[in-house]
């Protein structure tokens, strides 16, 4: 974004500043007027240091006017009488210092918390003030002020105080530019647009966040001490934190997006008072009604529909975003500079001992031992639910392992917040693309890059000086093959283009060790060529840990392989070891065990009828990600079908888009003669369908017969099997003993049967499982597994479940998904009988 | 200080407590279930003292006391429909602005209507006099607000714990898309919960109106301490919200009692603890929309 130069932003103010007195003239309105404005302005910059470039919202600004205002008279009256300057600058100290304080104590939350804490701080502060009326007056205030002379300048008249007020409002401005243009202000738009990123990037949060509140603290006190002499008076009414919500409703009305929005905002909200104080008593109705018009149609502000006016004039941007999008990037051949010479480590580079992890009851992670060497590509693989990306978690540093330790070169990391394990030179990628969303794709890698920069923090100098950080940036755009694209922001790239950015954050980090999570998650085929091989480049420098579910390429690219499965790890070793390993088998493809309690229920199956559910050629995306390619299926009445493939193949995704949680961009859903695909999912619901949803999703709070009798509310349709609770109880016994319990402490099983039964309750005509048995003792299953067997007979349903034994014994027919497509379709019997039929099918 | 000074003042807050609780409920189903952040709040507690000084003029005490907080439901019904509607799937921060452009819109609106100048707001006839306890005195008037909130609170449990649609608001605070998915429009809940959430504070205004008057700011006074008890109590917990209002409003006897001007300090400060120690309050569970 380079305005032209006549446009920039700072001469654009001091124009506006040296006119602004003619100006007010001109429309009747006082020199006092003026000044009011210009104060205005630099408050509402102020402001916007913390709303629009950093994210936050404060309704503290009230306290650090007011009291800055205080702080600047009662120097004057008790200490200094005639001086200005000195005032003034006491009182912005003082502001900065109270923005420390109150900033160290409300960062301490986030999001709405850390608002309601400014809140509370700034009505403490104004009862206390409006109360201590021997010290401050109360809502009378204190008279004795004197304003002779400012900065050499008599300022007794109105206009001149002006002119030495523009001018101090002026160089804050310019302050405050260069602060947001150091390396200092651009990660302040990183933590605006994603602070956990901006984490992993390797940056302190707390730290820039408190110098901003700081910062934004000092100029709202500037403007406090200045509007003091301005009205030559103090009174509570200052503090008061109703101003608090002015200058929110001012930065806002103004457009925070925009450097010059809450300026203009500040200049407007006076302007607006003014004039419609002469006609009418009740302005601030109208400034609140205008205020909520904003934040309904135009959240940007007068600035953004001043764009919008003037957005035919500029079609620039647009295309660079469209090319942006179409671009497919090649990475280059050459690793970047910055990542060679590194001295090989020998034996560990990385090291798991014992590590382990709990939520509550449950153990994601037990006892992991896991060694990386430098310079070694090593994948991690496993079934869904297998605690990859929660050792990878607890490895970069998101929680705290709960027992055993994490060495790298020697050195412990467990404990580490992320910020400091980036620092040790271990850098990980997201599965769900992770970006600054705001940016453009250089300046997303500019920042990761500028982490390690001993200027990080600087303040003052413009974030183009870092030379060297430039230099790097540009070689790691050119080595993920991004060039010409680089000045696009982030939202309009590819899905490829953004997950190439994705990996490239991480590499930005200069890492030794890279944890790459699931990189070719939703890429065409083409698009995972190129970063294996990208990825197979990079390992001939660093060491690189891979989650991945592509296991063809997983075996074609590793040197190495460990296989996880319920927390633990299977076995480690290299390639040729794991492909053919007989757990590793057991793992993906099951044991082969006979499920002998389902041969007496399948003998008496009749035989499949009509088609209740039909999908045709259904494409569905998650954001830009392309989880469903052309999936078509069936299902008929009296029959069992199963949904098989490997983790992330969009098995359920596929339930998601038949229930409507998900509803495909393409293609058509037929339930029972009508058309469902996109309809809102309580619709879907009530024309019969019935959702079990991974992880089961009770609600907690709620008893078990309060859970039944909410699915009970609504599907009262005529078709289909009603199912009275008496019925449930004598398919699920164990339900009636715990009606009364919460939900949440209920076992698995007890909580997979009480799903199960919400899903039946009411009317109804097809069922969607989605892995039932996950996470039960085996005992628990045989149960589970009865009780599906015999609601074969009674309706339809589609199963996802990645336990092959099971599933291929309760399923009439199973469909194979890969990838997003279907890649198989037939009966079970086959495929539960032949292992060498299920390796083919379902194996590498 | 004698003994039974300090318990009458105890007492006398808890009774002012009770009203402080129908606003703090009212507060905090609008943030459990909608998401929002509602800090127009006490603005519809101005609107129902304001709209009961119109009806009582004309039916009544008790009839202001039965429509004025009928009146602000309806008002927030179609303030939710055809506004906040719209910014549910947004940012929160959003619809806390809007909320608060709702604020400044609404105290200026009723400076407007009725003048800035408070109007006069007697106890009713029927409820004037003491009522005397062994040694406590209490006046009749605060013992039927007693009376009146502890209706409402209860009554509002038996809605949200022995109705269908309370079930469907608890499931809702937990898992709004299951509950779709379950056959369950939640649009209309929504709406209806935002009105019972202003209706409350409707209420409150309502009985407070001849304890503390009725002037334009007086929903800006009130806001800070509901949100003192919400935070206190806890996001998503009735009970908390109960307790939380009444120690409030115990708090806030005792220290008028012993050093006035720290009174409503003292509060800030107890909010200010309570977020830093403790965000989810005394019984409130966690809500990660909200960090």
């Amino acid at each position: 974004m380079s305005p032209s130069r006549l446009r920039h932003p700072l001469l654009v103010l001091a124009g506006a500043l040296l006119v602004l007195p003619l100006a007010m003239r001109a429309i009747g309105m006082t020199d006092g007027v003026a000044t009011e404005i210009a104060i205005f302005c630099l408050v509402g910059l102020g402001f916007n240091l913390l709303l629009g470039y950093t994210g936050l919202v404060s309704f503290g600004h009230s306290a650090f006017f007011g009291l800055a205002a205080y702080a600047a008279a009662l120097l004057q009256i008790h200490r200094l009488p005639g001086h200005v300057l000195l005032p003034i600058v006491f009182g912005t100290a003082f502001a900065a210092g109270l923005g420390l304080v109150i900033g160290f104590l409300a960062l301490r939350r986030r999001g709405v918390y850390f608002s309601l804490l400014t809140l509370a701080f700034a009505a403490m502060i104004f009862s206390i003030v409006f109360r201590w009326t021997s010290f401050t007056g109360g809502e009378n205030g204190l008279r004795g002020m004197t304003r002779p002379s400012l900065l050499g300048v008599p300022v007794e008249s109105q206009l001149s105080f002006y002119y030495v007020t523009a001018a101090v409002v002026f160089l804050a401005a310019w302050a405050l530019w260069r602060v947001v243009h150091s390396p200092l202000g651009r990660v302040l738009l990183a933590i605006r647009d994603n602070e956990r990123r901006a984490r992993f990037l390797g940056y302190p949060v707390q730290r820039y966040k408190l110098i901003a509140f700081a910062l934004s603290a000092a100029a709202t006190g500037l403007g406090g001490s200045l509007f003091a002499f301005l009205k030559v008076f103090v009174s509570a009414d200052l503090v008061h934190v109703a101003f608090s919500g002015e200058i929110l409703a001012m930065s806002i009305v103004g457009g925070m997006g925009h450097f010059l929005g809450p300026p203009l905002g500040g200049a407007f909200f006076i302007l607006f008072r003014e004039i419609l104080s002469e006609y009418t008593a009740a302005w601030q109705f109208w400034f609140g009604l205008l205020f909520m018009g904003f934040i309904l149609f135009s959240p940007s502000g007068l600035i953004g529909v001043g764009g919008r006016l003037l957005g035919p004039l500029r079609r620039g941007g647009e295309e660079a975003a469209a090319m942006a999008a179409r671009v497919t990037p090649e990475p280059g051949q050459e690793v970047p500079e910055f990542f060679r010479g590194a001295p090989v480590v020998p034996g560990a580079l990385l090291e798991c001992r014992r590590v382990s992890k709990r939520f509550g009851d449950f153990t994601a992670v037990a006892e992991v031992d896991l060694t990386l060497a430098d310079r070694r590509l090593h994948a991690l693989i496993g079934p869904n639910g297998a605690g990859k990306t929660t050792l990878f978690n607890v490895i970069s540093g998101m929680y705290p392992p709960d027992g055993g330790q994490l060495l790298l070169a020697g050195r412990r990391l467990d404990g580490l917040p992320p910020e400091r394990v980036v620092g040790q030179a271990l850098a990980r990628s997201f599965q769900i693309t992770n970006l600054f969303p705001s940016l453009t794709v250089f300046e997303n890698l500019r920042l990761g890059i500028q982490a390690r920069h001993p200027r990080r923090f600087d303040l003052w100098r413009p974030f183009t000086s870092l030379a060297a950080v430039h230099e790097e940036t540009q070689a790691l755009v050119r080595f993920l093959g991004l060039e010409g694209v680089e000045g696009a922001p982030v939202a309009s790239l590819s899905y490829g283009g953004q997950r190439l950015l994705e990996l490239g954050l991480a590499l930005a980090a200069r890492p030794r060790v890279l944890l790459l999570d699931e990189p070719l998650a939703g890429l065409a085929a083409a698009e995972r060529e190129r970063i294996t091989a990208l990825v197979r480049r990079l390992s001939e420098h660093m060491a690189v840990l891979v989650v991945e579910h592509d296991i063809d390429r997983v075996f074609a690219f590793a040197d190495r392989i460990t296989v996880m499965n319920e927390g633990r790890v299977v076995v480690d070793g290299p390639v040729a070891e794991v492909r053919d390993h007989p757990k590793v088998h057991e793992v993906y493809l099951g044991h082969g065990r006979d499920i002998l309690f389902a041969d007496a229920a399948r003998a008496s199956s009749a035989g499949a009828g009509a088609a209740v559910l039909r999908v045709s050629g259904i494409d569905t995306f998650y954001g830009k990600s392309h989880i469903l390619h052309e999936v078509s299926l069936e299902l008929r009445a009296g029959e069992v079908v199963g949904l098989l493939g490997r983790n992330g193949a969009g098995k359920s995704s596929t339930l998601k888009s038949v229930m409507g949680l998900a509803p495909p961009a393409r293609g058509r859903i037929e339930f029972a003669g009508r058309d469902i695909g996109g309809r809102p999912p309580e619709e879907i619901a009530r024309l019969g369908i019935g959702f079990v949803p991974q992880g089961r999703r009770l609600f907690p709070n709620l008893t078990v017969a309060e859970n039944l009798e909410l699915s009970r509310l609504r599907r009262r349709g005529s078709d289909g099997v009603r199912w009275e609770p008496e019925r449930i109880f004598e398919f699920f016994p164990r339900i009636r003993e715990r009606l009364a319990s919460r939900a949440e402490t209920l076992s698995g099983g007890e909580q997979q049967m009480v799903a199960i039964a919400r899903a039946l309750s009411g009317t109804l005509r097809l069922l969607l499982l989605d892995e039932p048995f996950e996470g039960l003792a085996p005992a628990v299953s045989e149960a589970i597994f009865v009780s599906i067997d015999r609601l074969r007979r009674e309706v339809p349903i589609l199963i996802v479940e990645h336990d092959l034994d099971l599933v291929l014994a309760l399923a009439d027919r199973v469909y194979v998904l890969d990838r997003g497509r279907i890649t198989h379709e037939g009966p079970a019997a086959p495929l539960r009988a032949d292992r060498e039929l299920r390796r083919q099918v379902l194996w590498v | 200080m004698p003994l039974f000074v300090i318990l009458e003042h105890m007492a006398n807050g808890l009774l002012v407590g009770s009203y402080y609780v129908v606003l703090a409920l009212g507060l905090s189903l609008i943030f459990s279930l909608g998401g929002v952040v509602n800090l127009a709040h006490g603005a519809f507690y101005a609107l129902g003292a304001y709209l009961a000084w119109e009806v009582q003029r004309r039916l009544g005490f008790f009839g202001a006391l039965a429509l004025s907080p009928l009146g602000v439901a309806a008002i927030g019904v179609v303030i939710e429909r055809l506004c906040l509607r719209r910014l549910y799937r947004e940012d929160p921060g959003l619809a806390l602005l809007f909320t608060f452009g709702l604020a400044m819109a609404a105290e200026q609106s009723l400076r407007l209507v009725w003048g800035a100048t408070g109007l006069p707001f007697g106890i009713p006839e029927a409820l004037r006099g003491q009522i005397f306890l062994g040694d406590f005195i209490y006046s009749r008037y605060r013992l039927a607000v007693l009376a009146v909130s502890a209706v409402a609170v209860l009554g509002c449990w038996l809605l949200l714990n022995k109705t269908s649609f309370g079930l469907v608001v608890r499931a809702g605070t937990r898992d709004p898309e299951m509950v779709r998915a379950l056959g369950i429009a939640l649009s209309p809940v929504l709406t209806a919960i935002f009105a019972l959430g202003v209706g409350l504070a409707g209420l409150a205004g309502v009985m407070s109106a001849p304890l503390a008057g009725v002037q334009p700011a007086m929903g800006t006074e009130i806001l800070t301490a509901a949100f003192v008890i919400v935070v206190i109590g806890g996001l998503g917990s009735f009970w908390g919200v109960v307790y939380a209002g009444l120690l409030v409003g115990v708090v806030r006897g005792l220290t008028v009692l012993f050093y006035p001007p720290a009174a409503e300090a003292s509060m800030y400060a107890l909010m200010v603890l309570v977020l830093l120690v403790r965000p989810r309050g005394l019984m409130g569970e966690r809500f990660e929309r909200f960090e």
